[in-house]
């Protein structure tokens, strides 16, 4: 009896420290390099920089809050939420907004980031909500030029190294005001393909590569740990200026066969979308119709049409679009072909950057470089920016991330840290 | 053209055209050599890529087998694949196109244009080959274009879908055949793409009328193609169709780079041309030696034959050979030899004549005033003893020195012809000579013991002044004049004529008398020869004196019956004589 128990006690006490070792090895940590590799070459991530690339311009913005704050940031929700600044309050006068600085929030080089009073001072010529949005963009970034030239933040990585459009080291900044970040390093490996991505990603070279959305559901079926986000990227076709006429741009559109294309080139990853926005961000994107019309757009084309055809052959996602639209067109008397130099209608991904529709669209703004619409009303923005950009929206494609077994809490990469333990 | 120059363009031709006709003769074997041995290489050529076709299809075959039994294919049938899984199928069977289709020809999986799933097999649809043969020429459209293809097609799941693959008829399957250095294969397939072993061929539309030719004609073809300017790009082809379900599925061509015969024929033409040019050259200077050794004996003989015609019968040929050259040079000395005998016999005969006449002339001459001269000395001997003799005495001695005196005109005229004095030339004008001696023999021209005679002057308007002697002229004038009115004894005209010659003048005087046989004309300037009763025969012979001696000519035309003209020809200077200047008379 005694020496059941006591048998029993040895085993139970076994268990419980094996217990215990695996309950502190899912435990966050400190330390390591997280290795990531993105289709993007960014040239720096400088707010002040716009990149001409929508896949830089995209990953410019994913990644510049971890280094650059703002004042404020938008929740999930859309609402404002206090950051480098903690309040905000009208002044007596009712003449501007107080925003009150956070307090003994360090810089990227030690120094105490600091404002005169302790606060900021906006005027109060607008709406709070729109001055809120607007502080929330990336635009409105604290970014702090220190002696050296270099570009200083508050956010809880810095830029070790950075090589414009190759390869940058992100650092942890140990004195971040929201406490250290678990990872030691961030690695970006930037211009990488997509099956330059998979084969680093398949020899344990990487811990995060990007997918594509057509991948998303064979690779988790492969047992691969995948990180897929709402659709943040649209699928759209962009003419340029008004060499192609209306009519045609207008048979172009309806001559593709979207549902195809989502179906089986997408594996239904995504949705079918005329808007820029994804529905999941107004709601009202089913507004824009998409659906194919073959024989109004024949009836459009009156004669056979041949247009040059742009789009990045290496790109693993939009290649096969591409390919399938011009086999659509071809049906309806428009030839697309591969050309040199400008292209009469270009295939393209834009991103969609912000969870807020009006940040988004004010950064597609940016990026098409066309004149921000005056309405305030969001549908109106995107059908005058639809309108003036010469842009057909296709598809919304969600964002999807393979990672290795030991990144854990992707993708907010103050979160981020490394299971030593997890098989690489 | 000379006799050495017709011998010397004889042989240079007769060279020339000798190389001409040989290297033409050579070029022509050497063509139809190249054409003998090109069809046959040709032949070869289009029996290989036959068995090569027939060996790929049967390779095309297999793979499309294989590729039917694949798990892939089995997978994308049963739907439970990527649209673009006929790729990896295609690479693993090792073919360029794979269509997996529905029944109905709906495309489910393609590997050469992915994004067609969902349309229809056009190239399936639009070859009805699939269903009767068993590997088949297919036009395969792709995104690039359309592409040639050994395709065949398989059920797979038990017949419910049905798999396309084929492989790229390219430049590798002409490349393999391994052609000879100059030769290349070549396949038309339509609509008008041409490859050969190195890709598509530019200028492809040049051998649309050979293929057309193939097409009307259905059978083996040859023809050829200059592909640029330059002849050398000139290449046989020999043409031979690949049907397929009774249409033309495409063209093989067997070519041969013409550029070496055409190089060997332009090397045996240059040759040619050298050996010819070197053969004229030769042929020039062996004629000119030749003709040399010919024609120098002919040159002697033709300058003996001029020496001899101008009076020189002294004249010998050197005999340099005992040829027909050497006969016809010692038959031409022994012929001016005989001419000389001859002459030296004529002139002794015609001394022998004019000493005869001259005796005859001078006997009849002074005979006449002799019988007078007897008479009157007898005359004189009967009346020494009569009374009047005084009377007769007077009478005697006057006729006695009337015959002497006659006597000695006729002496004088002898003298005056055995001695005329040299020309003293001026500057004379032939029209004003002419005036004076037709105004000096006016009165003869109407004496009233003779019929009339009509003068007529017909004078040249130009320059008629020559350098002569104006007395001597005038004297010769005058003495053709006095002749033609001695041959008009019953009357008729006179005309007198002058007129520019040959950078001379001209002077005709022709009369309407009786005219002159032609012994007579030939022997008239003969001194002593006269057709006159009373005449001495010197007066014409004085004429051609005078003549002679102002380097002019004289010759004499008459018909009996009606009249004789004498033309005379004066050149207008006298070279190396004395002139005498001043005005002309």
């Amino acid at each position: 009896m005694r020496r059941t128990a006591l048998r029993s006690i040895a085993a139970t006490s076994a268990v419980l420290v094996l217990t215990a070792g695996l309950e502190a090895a899912r435990r966050p940590h400190y330390g390591g390099e997280l290795r990531v590799e993105i289709r993007a070459a960014v040239p720096s991530l400088d707010p002040a920089v716009v990149p001409d690339d929508p896949a830089a311009f995209g990953a410019q913005r994913q990644w510049m809050p971890f280094v650059f704050e703002t004042l404020v940031r938008l929740d999930d929700h859309g609402r404002a939420q206090p950051w480098l600044a903690t309040s905000w309050t009208h002044d007596p006068a009712r003449k501007v907004w107080i925003f009150q600085a956070r307090k003994n929030v360090k810089l990227h080089g030690g120094s105490i980031w600091s404002t005169p009073g302790g606060a900021i001072m906006v005027p109060d010529d607008r709406p709070i909500e729109q001055i809120l949005r607007e502080l929330a963009g990336t635009r409105s970034a604290v970014v702090v030029k220190a002696e050296d030239g270099s570009l200083l933040g508050t956010g809880p990585f810095r830029v070790a190294r950075w090589e414009a459009g190759k390869s940058a080291t992100l650092a942890a900044h140990d004195q971040y005001w929201g406490g250290r970040p678990f990872l030691d390093s961030i690695s970006i490996q930037m211009g990488r393909s997509l099956a330059d991505q998979a084969s680093d990603f398949q020899i344990g070279k990487v811990d995060a590569v990007e997918i594509a959305a057509r991948d998303l559901r064979a690779s988790k079926q492969r047992g691969t740990t995948i990180a897929s986000t709402q659709p943040t990227e649209t699928v759209a076709l962009q003419f340029d200026g008004g060499r192609v006429p209306a009519p045609v741009r207008l048979a172009l559109s309806l001559s593709i066969d979207r549902t195809a294309i989502l179906n089986v080139l997408l594996q239904k990853q995504g949705e079918i979308s005329g808007a820029l926005l994804p529905r999941w961000l107004t709601g009202y994107s089913f507004l824009f119709p998409g659906e194919r019309d073959l024989a109004k757009a024949k009836q459009l084309v009156s004669a056979p049409q041949s247009l040059t055809f742009g789009y990045d052959r290496q790109d693993a996602v939009i290649r096969p679009i591409a390919e399938r639209i011009a086999v659509n067109a071809n049906e309806a008397g428009i030839t697309l072909r591969q050309g040199t130099g400008t292209a009469d209608v270009r295939l393209v991904r834009l991103p969609v950057t912000a969870s807020d529709a009006s940040l988004a669209l004010q950064d597609l703004t940016t990026l098409l470089r066309v004149a921000s619409p005056p309405s305030a009303n969001w549908y109106e923005v995107e059908k005058a920016l639809i309108n003036s950009s010469g842009v057909i929206p296709l598809f919304h494609l969600p964002r999807g991330w393979m990672l290795s077994s030991r990144v854990k809490n992707w993708p907010r990469f103050e979160e981020v840290w490394l299971d030593a333990g997890a098989a690489q | 053209m000379t006799f050495r120059t017709k011998l010397l363009f004889i042989s240079s031709f007769t060279v020339a055209g000798a190389v001409a006709l040989v290297t033409g003769a050579v070029s022509i074997s050497t063509r139809r050599a190249f054409d003998t041995i090109d069809r046959e290489r040709r032949q070869a050529l289009l029996v290989q890529f036959r068995d090569e076709l027939a060996a790929r299809s049967l390779e095309v075959a297999r793979r499309v087998e294989l590729a039917a039994s694949s798990p892939g294919v089995q997978q994308i049938a049963a739907g439970a694949a990527e649209y673009d899984r006929a790729q990896t199928e295609a690479a693993t069977a090792d073919l360029d196109f794979l269509d997996v289709v529905e029944p109905n020809l709906t495309i489910i999986s393609s590997a050469h244009w992915p994004a067609r799933f969902g349309y229809q097999n056009d190239w399936l649809i639009a070859s009805n080959d699939w269903h009767t043969s068993d590997v088949f020429l297919a036009r395969i459209p792709t995104p690039e274009g359309s592409a040639m293809a050994l395709t065949a097609v398989r059920p797979v799941a038990g017949g419910k879908m049905l798999i396309a693959g084929g492989r790229r008829l390219s430049p590798e399957l002409l490349k393999s055949l391994g052609v000879a250095p100059g030769m290349r294969a070549l396949l038309w397939l339509p609509p008008g793409e041409v490859i050969d072993a190195e890709g598509s061929v530019r200028d492809a539309q040049k051998l649309a009328p050979l293929v057309q030719e193939v097409r009307s004609t259905n059978g083996e073809v040859t023809g050829s193609v200059q592909w640029t300017s330059d002849r050398r790009s000139s290449e046989a082809f020999l043409a031979l169709p690949i049907i397929r379900a009774g249409s033309l599925a495409g063209v093989l061509l067997a070519g041969t780079s013409l550029s070496t015969q055409l190089g060997l024929e332009r090397s045996i033409l240059r040759t040619g041309v050298v050996v010819g040019a070197s053969g004229i050259v030769i042929g020039v200077l062996l004629g000119w030696w030749t003709t040399e050794r010919i024609t120098r004996p002919v040159e002697r003989l033709a300058a003996g034959a001029r020496a001899v015609a101008g009076g020189d019968l002294s004249a010998r040929v050197e005999v340099l050979s005992r040829d027909e050259i050497g006969d016809l040079a010692r038959a031409f000395n022994r012929m001016t030899e005989q001419l000389l005998e001859q002459r030296e016999r004529a002139i002794q005969a015609e001394r022998v004549a004019a000493w005869r006449e001259l005796a005859r002339r001078l006997a009849h001459e002074l005979k006449n005033p002799l019988f007078p001269l007897q008479i009157t000395i007898e005359n004189l001997q009967r009346a020494r003893e009569s009374s009047e003799f005084d009377e007769v005495f007077r009478e005697s001695t006057a006729t006695l020195l009337a015959e002497l005196g006659n006597l000695k005109t006729i002496i004088g005229r002898f003298s005056d012809f055995a001695k005329m004095p040299a020309p003293q030339f001026e500057t004379v004008d032939v029209n004003e000579i002419v005036r004076g001696v037709m105004k000096l023999n006016d009165a003869r021209f109407h004496a009233d013991n003779r019929f009339k005679v009509e003068p007529i002057m017909e004078l040249a308007g130009t320059d008629t002044r020559i350098q002569a002697d104006s007395d001597q002229m005038r004297r010769a004038l005058g003495n053709l004049v006095l002749n033609a009115l001695d041959a008009m004894p019953d009357g008729g005209k006179l005309m007198v004529r002058t007129s520019p010659h040959e950078g001379g003048v001209r002077l005709e005087v022709s009369d309407t008398g009786q005219g002159l046989t032609d012994e007579e004309c030939q022997r008239l300037f003969t001194p002593y020869y006269t057709t006159k009763q009373h005449g001495t025969g010197l007066g014409l012979a004085i004429v051609q004196s005078v003549v002679s001696d102002h380097r002019g000519t004289i010759s004499v035309s008459s018909a009996t019956g009606r009249g004789t003209t004498f033309t005379i020809d004066l050149p207008l200077t006298q070279a190396d004589s004395i002139v005498v200047t001043g005005e002309p008379a």
